[in-house]
C-alpha cells in the first residue's frame, strides 16, 4: 500500500486524475463528503488530502510515502526529500514585483513583503543585497501599495491580480510547477514500486 | 538478561546491544568529556556536519563548546600509529543548535571510528557492523553505500567546481534529474557529462545488481580504484544472509567537506529519516594525526522511543501488595527477580501501573489476586 499526499484544490485535482489514468483509482474520493482519507486496497492506494503547503511535511515525516508539492513550497521548506519527477502542472513563477513606478534607492535595504521568507533571502542573497523581510500570508499585493514595502516576492501565474493592483513584474527568477516527492526511508523500501509509478506517470504526461 | 535488555525501551536497548557487538569487533570504549575548547572544533568547522556549536566562557574566562561531535576528538586522542589500526566506540550526547527550530538539542549517538590501516578487511568490517547495528534496530532495514569518486570524476572532467559543484550535487542528492539535466543545458555542461550525471543520480539497486553498471562509469584511477574497492566489499558481504539489505545508490553525498571516499547510510523501515550515517573520512585524519586512514559511522537514537515503542503490554510482571513489611516479603521478591521477573513491591495497586499478576503477601505467603 502506497500512501500519497495530494494537495487539496484544483492542482490535487488534476493530479488525482493523472494518478487514477495509471491505475491508483480511488472512485470514493468523488463521494461529497469531508473525508480527508480515501483507501483502495485494491489498487494498493491511500490518498491523503492535505493543505498544498502542508504536503511536503506529511512526506518528510512519513505519514505518506510520496506527495505532490510545488517547486515553491519545496524550496521554501527546505526539508530533505526526493524530488523524482516535473510533472509540469500548476505552472508559474516566482517573481519580484513592485508598483508600476517602483525605482530602487540603493542606499537602503529593500523592504520585501512576501510568503517565502527563505526563497526571498536566498534570492537577494546571491547578489550581496541587504533585504528586510516582511513575512505575509496572503494579499501580499497591498504591502506595496501602502508603503508597508518596496516589493514583493510572489508566485505569478497570469500576471493579472499584480496588473489589477498597479503592480508589475521587475524580475522573474524561479520556474515553479508540481514535483513528484518521496520520502527518503520509503524510497529505499518501496524503490520498485515509486520507481515503476514514476515512468507511468511520466508516459501519461507525455501521452497528454 | 537478554529477556531484560529486550524488555527496555529501545533507545535504553540499543546502546547496550551496540556496546556488545563493538566490544565483541575488538572496539574499546571511548569517553569524551562534555567540554571542550572551543578553538578545537573552529580550527575544524569544516569537519564538522553542523554550525550551530553550542560556546560559553569557563570560570578562568576560556570559550569551550559544549561536545558537538565526537569523531574530531577521538581522531585528536588516538594514540595509534598510522599503519595500525585503532578502533573505538562510542555511546555519547551531542549539542547542537537545531537547523530548523534553532533550540539547543541533545542528540544521543552511538558509533564506531577506525583509525589508521584502514584495508580492504577493515572496510568490509565496518561495513558489515553497519549492517549489523542497523539489524539490532529492526529486521526490516537497507544500509545504503555510495561512493564520491564517480560524481567528483566527472565534475572534474567538466572543471564544475565551486557554486556549480554545489549545485549540482544538490540536484543528485534530491534525484532531481529534470531539474538537473535543465541547468546543465543551460549552463553549456557538455552532454557526456550530462549523461554521466544523469547516469549517477539514476544508478541504486542491491550492490551486487548495479556492480555491472557502476563499471560502465569508471572513467580513470579513481573511478576503477573506487569500483575495486566497492567490488571487494560485495564479495566479503555476500556470505552474510543480510546481504539484499546491502544497496548501492550514489545519490547519497552527504557532508562531502568531510567524507573522502565510501559514505554508508541506514535506514528502517518505521523511521522516516535515516538512523546510520558515516563514511570514510581520510582528510581529517590527515590533517590532525598527519597521516593514515580513517572511517566510521554514528547510530542516531534519538526518536526510535517514537517509531519503535515498547510493545509490552504491561509496565511489569507481578506487584506483590503487602500490609506489613517482613524479612520473608523481601526474599520472595528477590526470588521472582532472580526468575527473571519485574517485580514491584506496593501497599495498593499503583495507578496507571498495568501488571501481569498481583499477588497479596499475608502471613508469609502469595496469593493471587482477583482483578
Amino acid at each position: 500500500m502506497i500512501t500519497v499526499a495530494l494537495p487539496k484544490g484544483r492542482l490535487g485535482d488534476k493530479v488525482y486524475n493523472l494518478f487514477a489514468s495509471i491505475g491508483y483509482d480511488c472512485s470514493e474520493i468523488y463521494d461529497d463528503n469531508r473525508k480527508l482519507v480515501f483507501e483502495n486496497p485494491e489498487n494498493g492506494v491511500r490518498y491523503l488530502l492535505v493543505k498544498p503547503s502542508d504536503v511536503a511535511v506529511y512526506v518528510y515525516h512519513g505519514a505518506a510515502d510520496i506527495g505532490i508539492a510545488g517547486k515553491d513550497i519545496l524550496d521554501e521548506c527546505g526539508l530533505s526529500l526526493y524530488e523524482l519527477l516535473d510533472l509540469k502542472l500548476g505552472k508559474c513563477h516566482m517573481c519580484v514585483a513592485a508598483q508600476n513606478d517602483y525605482k530602487e534607492d540603493p542606499s537602503r535595504p529593500i523592504r520585501v513583503a512576501t510568503k517565502f521568507p527563505n526563497i526571498a533571502k536566498k534570492h537577494y542573497m546571491s547578489f550581496n543585497r541587504e533585504i528586510e523581510i516582511i513575512k505575509l500570508n496572503g494579499s501580499i499585493e497591498i504591502a506595496p501599495l501602502v508603503g508597508l514595502s518596496d516589493v514583493i516576492v510572489d508566485i505569478v501565474e497570469t500576471g493579472t491580480t499584480l496588473k489589477e493592483n498597479n503592480l508589475k513584474v521587475f524580475e522573474k527568477f524561479l520556474p515553479i510547477s508540481a514535483r513528484l516527492i518521496a520520502n527518503r526511508t520509503s524510497y529505499t523500501f518501496h524503490k520498485d514500486e515509486i520507481d515503476s509509478l514514476c515512468s507511468r506517470l511520466q508516459k501519461a504526461l507525455e501521452e497528454k | 538478561m537478554q529477556k531484560f535488555i529486550n524488555s527496555l525501551p529501545t533507545e535504553a536497548r540499543l546502546p547496550l546491544e551496540l556496546s556488545k557487538l563493538y566490544e565483541q569487533f575488538g572496539y574499546q570504549k571511548y569517553c569524551m568529556s562534555k567540554f571542550e575548547e572551543y578553538g578545537f572544533y573552529s580550527d575544524n568547522r569544516d569537519f564538522l556536519s553542523t554550525d550551530g556549536i553550542i560556546a560559553f566562557n569557563n570560570s578562568a574566562g576560556k570559550l569551550m563548546a559544549l561536545k558537538p561531535d565526537i569523531t574530531l576528538s577521538i581522531v585528536k586522542n588516538a594514540r595509534t600509529l598510522p599503519h595500525l589500526k585503532a578502533r573505538y566506540y562510542y555511546n555519547e550526547n551531542v549539542y547542537r543548535i537545531a537547523e530548523d527550530t534553532h533550540d539547543c538539542k541533545e542528540i544521543k549517538q552511538c558509533g564506531i571510528e577506525l583509525l589508521g590501516d584502514v584495508d580492504s578487511v577493515a572496510t568490509a568490517e565496518i561495513v558489515l557492523l553497519g549492517l549489523k547495528s542497523l539489524e539490532k534496530i529492526d529486521s526490516n532495514f537497507n544500509l545504503i553505500i555510495s561512493h564520491i569518486a564517480f560524481v567528483s570524476s566527472a565534475l572534474e572532467d567538466a572543471g564544475i567546481k565551486g557554486e556549480q559543484r554545489r549545485k549540482i550535487l544538490g540536484f543528485i542528492k534530491r534525484k532531481n534529474q529534470h531539474d538537473m539535466m535543465l541547468w546543465c543545458k543551460e549552463n553549456g555542461i557538455d552532454k557526456k557529462i550530462i549523461d554521466r550525471l544523469l547516469k549517477i543520480s539514476s544508478i541504486s539497486g542491491n550492490l551486487k545488481e548495479v556492480l555491472p553498471a557502476l563499471k560502465e562509469l569508471v572513467t580513470d584511477n579513481k573511478t576503477s580504484a573506487a569500483y575495486e574497492e566497492l567490488e571487494g566489499i560485495c564479495k566479503a558481504i555476500e556470505g552474510f544472509e543480510f546481504f539484499e539489505k546491502l544497496r548501492l545508490d550514489l545519490s547519497v553525498l552527504n557532508h562531502l567537506d568531510y567524507y573522502t571516499g565510501i559514505l554508508l547510510q541506514g535506514y528502517v523501515e518505521n523511521s522516516p529519516s535515516p538512523v546510520l550515517s558515516g563514511g570514510r573520512y581520510d582528510s581529517l585524519a590527515k590533517k590532525i594525526r598527519g597521516d593514515g586512514g580513517a572511517f566510521g559511522f554514528a547510530v542516531y537514537l534519538d526518536g526510535l522511543n517514537l517509531h519503535y515503542p515498547n510493545k509490552s503490554e504491561y509496565d511489569c510482571d507481578t506487584v506483590i501488595l503487602y500490609d506489613k513489611s517482613d524479612s520473608a516479603l523481601l526474599k520472595a521478591a528477590n526470588e521472582l527477580c532472580e526468575a527473571g521477573k519485574k517485580v514491584r513491591l506496593e501497599h495498593e495497586m499503583p495507578e496507571g501501573i498495568r501488571a501481569s499478576r498481583i499477588l497479596k503477601y499475608i502471613n508469609g505467603s502469595l496469593t493471587e489476586v482477583a482483578e
